[in-house]
This record gives structure tokens, C-alpha cells and sequence, in this order.
């Protein structure tokens, strides 16, 4: 029972992908390439072998699978309901946070390895936009941690709404500002576009450019497992408390699946910034953070204001 | 339900500050209506219904609607798309918000008063730090109408705090400051939309006797 979140966030991964581009397909007016097709994708690179160029060293072969590790540890902090995930301590959000992080830098070091300045180019990118998001999530979760009086993921979900009577409005703001971290920490619209070509507008895909076979394989089951895993924090909020697991699963994959519907419908019908706006538009999520964080402030009785 | 409405418009607040579209500070603008009307009706649903039908109408009709109606009229006349002439970058303006709003809350914190309702209190000087900001890291006319707005509804914000009901002739003096405000700032747009093809202040100094 205790592994429930870490199982239904691998769970997720497999199946989030495919809603995403089916969701793209039917508002386009295109049939789609099938529910599974991504994961079918997935699986025929696997079996491919991988071509390294002969200027990257070892750093650029293990940047996927220490990627891969790095998200697939970090999903043993995903709590269920009021079950905690399998690992679970203080301050294990910083934990996770860093986990997620060390993933990113070596995907980042392993870009610049290449010695091509291109994709140098998206590593100074995804690096300054994950040093301009971080902050957001860092003031999100000391909100949740004042909120509750504990530090740890599981004591946030369970302690939240018995906080206080208004702890379930910081709740939807809340979410709100997941959602838009689930995009830069995905590199999807609007800060950036899977599916662009022009060499001057890429981040992620610039990075992993010289990625091939195998090695692109775990980079996509990552990313699909990186959904998954920032689905499952906002799945945990709205988890109905007391209900029977079988409940509690319906729930967890409809709000999973709604996430990657609505990121879907967002890529739709949603322009991507401009490069130059990329930075002001991660930047208002920390601000917002910060009225949150103000506001759980105020809750708490921190600050007396009436 | 007061307190999510006043977080809202504390994020209306970050978002004015990206904006760079007219059509995203009247969206804005509407926004900021409807929920300050959502504020007086939770604040001050125990007053007569006259003066709350007033303040709701004052709220709803003129703030979301009127205005945001007239100046999308000034809008289509002077051929308005897109306002990107601040002085100052966005991310700099993001930051001073954000400073502002932290600001309005301590300021709050150290005058915590019996009489100051000091929740509205914290959110009405930002909005009107930002109202200001707005205004003087601006060149333009019409931008410098839309702080103004800003700054009025952080005044009526403002008014909320010191007291359940504001008196009727107050509220009667405000309505009518902005309304004539918008209604002269308005027709000053418009001809100097005429005169100068543009609606920058940099036109006001070729303007000779």
C-alpha cells in the first residue's frame, strides 16, 4: 500500500504522453497517431543501439540513464492520500527538488560535452529557466510547510486542509502554479515547443540533439515520467480523504489524465513567448508564489493582519 | 471567499505588470472590477441595501464595464495594439511589484490597528505602489490612464479597511472623480491621437503657446 503513489505515478507515465498528442490530435482536427504510440515509440528505440560521437566523453553517455534515475527515485516521495510514499522524511521536498535537479544538470553538462555551441545554446537555456523556476517552487512548498507545521510531503496533503477553514483557497492557487511549473519543467508551450525545428528557438530538443536509439528512449520515458510525477503532486491535493482506495485510484487517474487534457488544450490553442519573454513569464510564478506565501503568512498568524 | 478574492487581485497585479497588450490591461481591468464587487458584497452585505446596491453597481457597471467599454472605444480610434514602451524591462517590473506587494503587507504588519482592517489595508497600498509604478515607468497616455485606474481601485480598496461602510457622499466624490477623469483623460487621448499620430508624452513637449 505504502508504494500506491510511486506504482500510479509509473502507472501515469505510460499513458500521459499519448492523451497529450491524442488531446493535440482531435483539436486539430487530425485522427492521431493512437493512445500508445508513444510508448510503442519508446520501446522500438529501445531496442536500438546508440551512436556517440567521438568528441563526448563519458559524461554524455550516462546524462540519460543518471536523468532517468534521478525522476524515477524522486517518484518514491510521491505520497497517496494519506498514505506516504515509500520514502518519506523531513524536508524530503528539498530532497526532491535536488533529485530532480541533479538530472538536469547532467543532461546539461552531457549537452555542453558535445562541444557544439548549439546545444550549449539550449543547455544555458533550460538552465536559466529551471534557476528562474526553482525559486517558485521553493516558496510554494515553505507555504505548504507554514501552512502545515511539518516538512515533509506526506504531512503536507494530510495537514493542509485541517489548517485552517481557508487553506483550500492557497489549495487551487496552489495548483494553478504547479500546472505552470509542470510546463518550463517539462519544456512545453509557452516557454517551449516539442515539436519546433527552428534550431534558433529550441531548448530541450536542441539539448538532446545528439541523443539517438537507447539513450533517446530513457530521455522520452523521463520526460513522460516527469509529468506523471509533478501530476501526482497535484493529484494529492485534491485526493478525497477517507474514501476506499479503489475511490481514490478513479481519482488519481482522472486528475492525472485531465493534467496532460489540459496541457493538451493549452499547446492548442496557446502561442509560445517569444525567447526574450521566457524569463519575465517563469518570473511571475515566483511572484505569485510569493502572494501565496504572504497569504500563509497571514493564516498562520505570522503577520497580524485582521 | 473575501480572502481568495483579494489574493486574486493581488495576482492581477503581477500580470499587469507582463502585459503588453491593450487588450490585456482591459481584461485586467474587468477582472479587478468584478472582484473588488466581490469584495464589497462579502465586506459589506450587512449595510442597507441601498448604499450596497450602489457600491455593487458602482463595482460591476461602471469599473467592469463602462470604463473598460470607453476606453476599448479609444482603443479601436486611436488604432491601439500593443503598449511595449516602458521604460523599465518587465522582469525589473515583475520584481518591483513583487517588492511592492511584500512592502504593503509589513507596512500593514507595524500600523496593525483595531480600527484598519489591515488585510485590505496590505493589498490596497500595493495596488497603489503599483498603480504609481505603472504610471511613471510608462510613456504612454493610455498606459498612464490604466495606472490611474489601478491606483483609484486600490483607493477604493483602500476605503474598505478603515470601515464597513464608506459614507455615500465619498463614494458619490470618487465615482465621480473617475468618471470625469476617464471621461477628459478620454477625449485628451483622442486628440492627441489626432495631432500626433501617437500617444507618447514625448509629443506633449513640442506643444508651443
Amino acid at each position: 500500500m505504502i508504494a500506491l503513489g510511486t506504482l500510479m505515478t509509473f502507472a501515469a507515465s505510460l499513458i500521459l504522453p499519448g492523451v497529450l498528442i491524442m488531446t493535440k490530435a482531435k483539436l486539430e482536427g487530425r485522427k492521431g497517431p493512437g493512445l500508445w504510440q508513444p510508448l510503442f515509440d519508446i520501446l522500438r528505440s529501445l531496442k536500438k543501439g546508440s551512436v556517440y560521437s567521438t568528441t563526448t566523453s563519458l559524461i554524455f553517455q550516462i546524462a540519460p540513464v543518471v536523468s532517468l534515475a534521478s525522476v524515477m527515485v524522486a517518484t518514491l516521495f510521491i505520497p497517496f492520500g494519506e498514505t506516504s510514499g515509500l520514502l518519506s522524511f523531513e524536508a524530503d521536498f528539498v530532497f526532491f527538488a535536488y533529485l530532480l535537479a541533479i538530472g538536469k544538470f547532467l543532461m546539461i553538462i552531457g549537452a555542453m560535452d558535445t562541444g557544439s555551441g548549439f546545444e550549449g545554446m539550449g543547455a544555458n537555456r533550460e538552465a536559466l529557466y529551471s534557476m528562474l523556476v526553482e525559486p517558485a517552487f521553493f516558496i510554494l512548498m515553505g507555504s505548504m510547510a507554514l501552512l502545515t507545521s511539518s516538512m515533509s510531503f506526506h504531512d503536507f496533503y494530510v495537514g493542509i486542509y485541517a489548517s485552517s477553514d481557508l487553506s483550500y483557497l492557497l489549495v487551487i492557487v496552489s495548483i494553478f502554479l504547479l500546472l505552470q511549473i509542470v510546463l518550463v519543467e517539462n519544456s512545453r508551450v509557452p516557454v517551449d515547443d516539442p515539436k519546433t525545428h527552428l534550431e534558433l528557438t529550441m531548448v530541450h530538443e536542441v539539448m538532446v540533439l545528439d541523443y539517438s536509439g537507447f539513450d533517446m528512449a530513457i530521455i522520452n520515458y523521463s520526460t513522460a515520467l516527469k509529468l506523471a510525477v509533478y501530476g501526482s503532486l497535484i493529484a494529492n491535493f485534491i485526493i478525497p480523504a477517507g474514501e476506499s482506495i479503489g475511490i481514490q485510484v478513479i481519482v488519481f487517474l482522472v486528475i492525472q489524465i485531465s493534467c496532460a487534457v489540459l496541457i493538451g488544450i493549452s499547446e492548442s490553442f496557446r502561442a509560445r513567448n517569444k525567447m526574450l519573454k521566457n524569463p519575465q513569464w517563469i518570473l511571475t510564478l515566483s511572484a505569485i508564489s510569493l502572494i501565496v506565501f504572504l497569504a500563509a503568512l497571514i493564516l498562520t498568524h505570522k503577520i497580524t493582519l485582521g | 471567499m473575501i480572502f481568495f478574492f483579494i489574493i486574486l487581485f493581488a495576482i492581477t497585479l503581477i500580470y499587469l505588470a507582463i502585459a503588453e497588450r491593450v487588450v490585456r490591461f482591459l481584461t485586467l481591468l474587468i477582472v479587478q472590477g468584478i472582484l473588488l464587487a466581490g469584495i464589497a458584497y462579502w465586506h459589506l452585505k450587512e449595510i442597507d441595501i441601498i448604499h450596497l446596491s450602489f457600491i455593487l453597481l458602482e463595482t460591476l457597471i461602471v469599473k467592469s464595464i463602462g470604463i473598460p467599454l470607453f476606453l476599448n472605444y479609444i482603443r479601436k480610434r486611436n488604432r491601439l495594439n500593443k503598449l511595449n514602451e516602458s521604460k523599465v524591462p518587465t522582469f525589473v517590473s515583475i520584481l518591483i511589484i513583487s517588492a511592492g506587494l511584500v512592502f504593503g503587507f509589513v507596512l500593514s504588519n507595524f500600523l496593525h490597528d483595531a480600527h484598519i482592517e489591515t488585510i485590505f489595508f496590505a493589498v490596497a497600498i500595493s495596488t497603489v505602489i503599483a498603480g504609481l509604478f505603472f504610471i511613471i515607468s510608462h510613456q504612454n497616455v493610455f498606459t498612464h490612464l490604466i495606472g490611474y485606474l489601478v491606483i483609484q481601485n486600490g483607493i477604493f480598496m483602500m476605503s474598505l479597511s478603515v470601515g464597513a461602510e464608506m459614507p455615500m457622499l465619498i463614494n458619490n466624490a470618487i465615482l465621480l472623480d473617475l468618471f470625469i477623469s476617464v471621461l477628459v483623460l478620454g477625449i485628451f487621448i483622442n486628440r492627441l491621437g489626432d495631432t500626433f499620430q501617437n500617444l507618447t508624452v514625448d509629443g506633449l513637449s513640442q506643444l508651443k503657446d
